[in-house]
């Protein structure tokens, strides 16, 4: 009986997707359109993302340490600082360290020979979350020994700060992305409820002999809820072939000319268009499902 | 394979306040072969569309083979509907698709196997006469053989209860006696059949009973009657 059912409501489907291929061909691609815009978006955030991840990976406090503090002292401090709760790790950076750094990097580097060590002891701290980098700070500086942090808590937490930009461009992008799917979604469902809203319109005497002869409505909605999913998932995929390519030929433009401002990998791309493909089978579902609820529920003027 | 049908009291006002039937009581026994006669507006048309449960009762009871008409879900609808061959006035066939599609459609919209609807609706048009003219289009048909396309659709599923509402209204003598004789064979078979008409000639024709309906009101309900002579037509 099941099977009859899918039977029917296929060869319905498939038979007026047929029929009415101009409309089919309109639907999906302007479905395809604003998918497009959506996947764009989509790709825009995830990139955002990214960015923002890796920047915030980046942000890390520096801790130095008073000079009159033994080396095991120091080690202790850096044990228990790695053991904070918001610590993501804490690498002791020792002063020999440092200044052999300073030496291979500074350009005037003859400047510093025949010189003493000048540096302190130091520790790299990197925390889990980058919006706790002002707590982190503080505490560093809390530290017995600790005789410096950089950037400080104030820094850290200023208005101005790079952490904190950093921050609310991660919470804008979000935000605004919601904002932005929630619309999109909003005109792809419109645009689907309306093609099948018309093909309701033009089918009436399809679904009145339906009613007629006892069709349950689980089987006279069918073929409209399908035609829904075909329209939404045909023009996901289309704008899948537009999307990925472009993503694709992006990165390997970025690849080469911005290292910083690298892409999402393309492996990031498969479940990028598998979401696409189920948002647009959703979304035609939904379009269709508000067409076909509303169709059924009122009593047309042509029953008499 | 027949059923019972139950008129208590039945009353229908539309939301305009026109009254399509006032207190009708009858019985219809399983089998039974009747005619229902009126003017135009009289209440045939309501008093089959509540078999059907297009329209419910405003007061009273309308029972099919024991089924509240007035009371029955979505889904028993469905059911009901199952169990009840219509035929139009004016056929109501799709003309997007040939005779065997439209008969097809409705068995196949009913949840029926695409085998059985395949091995079925060779049966319904030959009952009917029209196997030759399967690939046509309704509009390439005459009146009697579109009509007689809509009860092949309406009788493919032995339905045991066979509405027939002005069936004839639209065809010739000839056309008209054809489809009464099919409507008289699944009769035979053991379906109930009810029979709207204002066309004294058919009635006549088959001397069964005639339940004549007059401003919503049963007028004489005569077990194998002609067409009353003081019931108006149009």
């Amino acid at each position: 009986m099941i099977w009859d059912a899918i039977d029917f409501i296929c060869r319905e489907t498939v038979l007026q997707l047929k029929r009415e291929r101009l409309i089919a061909l309109a639907t999906v691609s302007t479905v395809a359109l604003v998918l497009v815009m959506t996947g764009a978006l989509a790709l825009l955030l995830i990139n955002l993302r990214l960015w923002t991840e890796r920047l915030s990976a980046e942000l890390v406090v520096h801790a130095y340490f008073a000079p009159d503090r033994s080396r095991e002292e120091v080690e202790a401090a850096v044990q228990d600082i790695a053991t904070w709760a918001d610590v993501q790790s804490a690498v002791l950076v020792t002063k020999e360290q440092a200044w052999r750094w300073l030496q291979e990097n500074l350009s005037s580097s003859d400047l510093l020979r025949g010189m003493d060590n000048p540096l302190p002891d130091g520790v790299r701290v990197q925390v889990r979350n980058p919006s706790h980098i002002a707590d982190v700070a503080r505490r560093l500086a809390e530290v017995p020994g600790v005789n410096d942090v950089v950037p400080s808590a104030g820094e850290a937490s200023g208005e101005r700060g790079f952490v904190k930009t950093v921050i609310r461009a991660r919470r804008a992008v979000t935000l605004g992305g919601a904002i932005a799917y929630v619309l999109l979604a909003g005109v792809a469902i419109f645009i689907v409820h309306n093609t099948i809203r018309l093909a309701l319109h033009t089918r009436w005497r399809e679904i009145y002999v339906m009613q007629l002869v006892g069709a349950t409505r689980g089987l006279i909605a069918g073929p409209f809820l399908l035609e829904g999913i075909v329209h939404g998932t045909l023009g996901a995929a289309l704008a899948c072939c537009v999307l990925v390519p472009a993503h694709m030929y992006l990165r390997s433009l970025t690849a080469r000319a911005a290292p910083f401002f690298l892409l999402a990998p393309d492996r990031a791309l498969l479940p990028f268009a598998l979401y696409l493909l189920a948002a647009g089978a959703v979304l035609g579902l939904l379009g269709s499902g508000v067409s076909v609820r509303r169709f059924l529920s009122h009593r047309p003027e042509w029953l008499g | 394979m027949s059923v019972r049908v139950e008129f208590n009291d039945v009353t229908v006002i539309y939301p305009n306040g026109a009254r399509g039937l006032s207190g009708v009581t009858l019985t219809l026994e399983e089998g039974e072969f009747a005619f229902l006669v009126g003017p135009t507006g009289h209440g045939k048309s309501t008093f089959l569309k509540l078999l059907y449960a297009e329209e419910v009762p405003t007061r009273g009871q309308v029972l099919v083979s024991g089924w509240d008409v007035g009371r029955l879900s979505p889904g028993r609808v469905a059911q009901l509907r199952r169990r009840v061959g219509v035929i139009f006035q004016d056929f109501r066939l799709l003309p997007h698709r040939t005779v065997w599609e439209n008969v097809a459609f409705a068995l196949h919209a009913t949840g029926m196997s695409y085998r059985a609807v395949l091995r079925s609706v060779p049966n319904a048009l030959a009952e009917v006469g029209l196997l030759d003219k399967a690939d046509e289009f309704p509009s390439r048909l005459s009146a009697g053989e579109q009509q007689r396309v809509a009860i092949a659709r309406a009788l493919a599923r032995r339905p045991p209860l066979i509405l027939a509402d002005e069936p004839t209204g639209n065809l010739d003598p000839r056309s008209s006696r054809q489809i009464l004789k099919l409507l008289l064979q699944a009769n035979e078979r053991g379906a109930t059949v009810i029979f709207a008409s204002h066309d004294p000639s058919i009635v006549n024709a088959a001397r069964r009973r005639v339940i004549a309906l007059q401003s919503g009101q049963v007028h004489s309900d005569t077990a194998r009657g002609t067409y009353p002579d003081d019931l108006g037509r149009d």
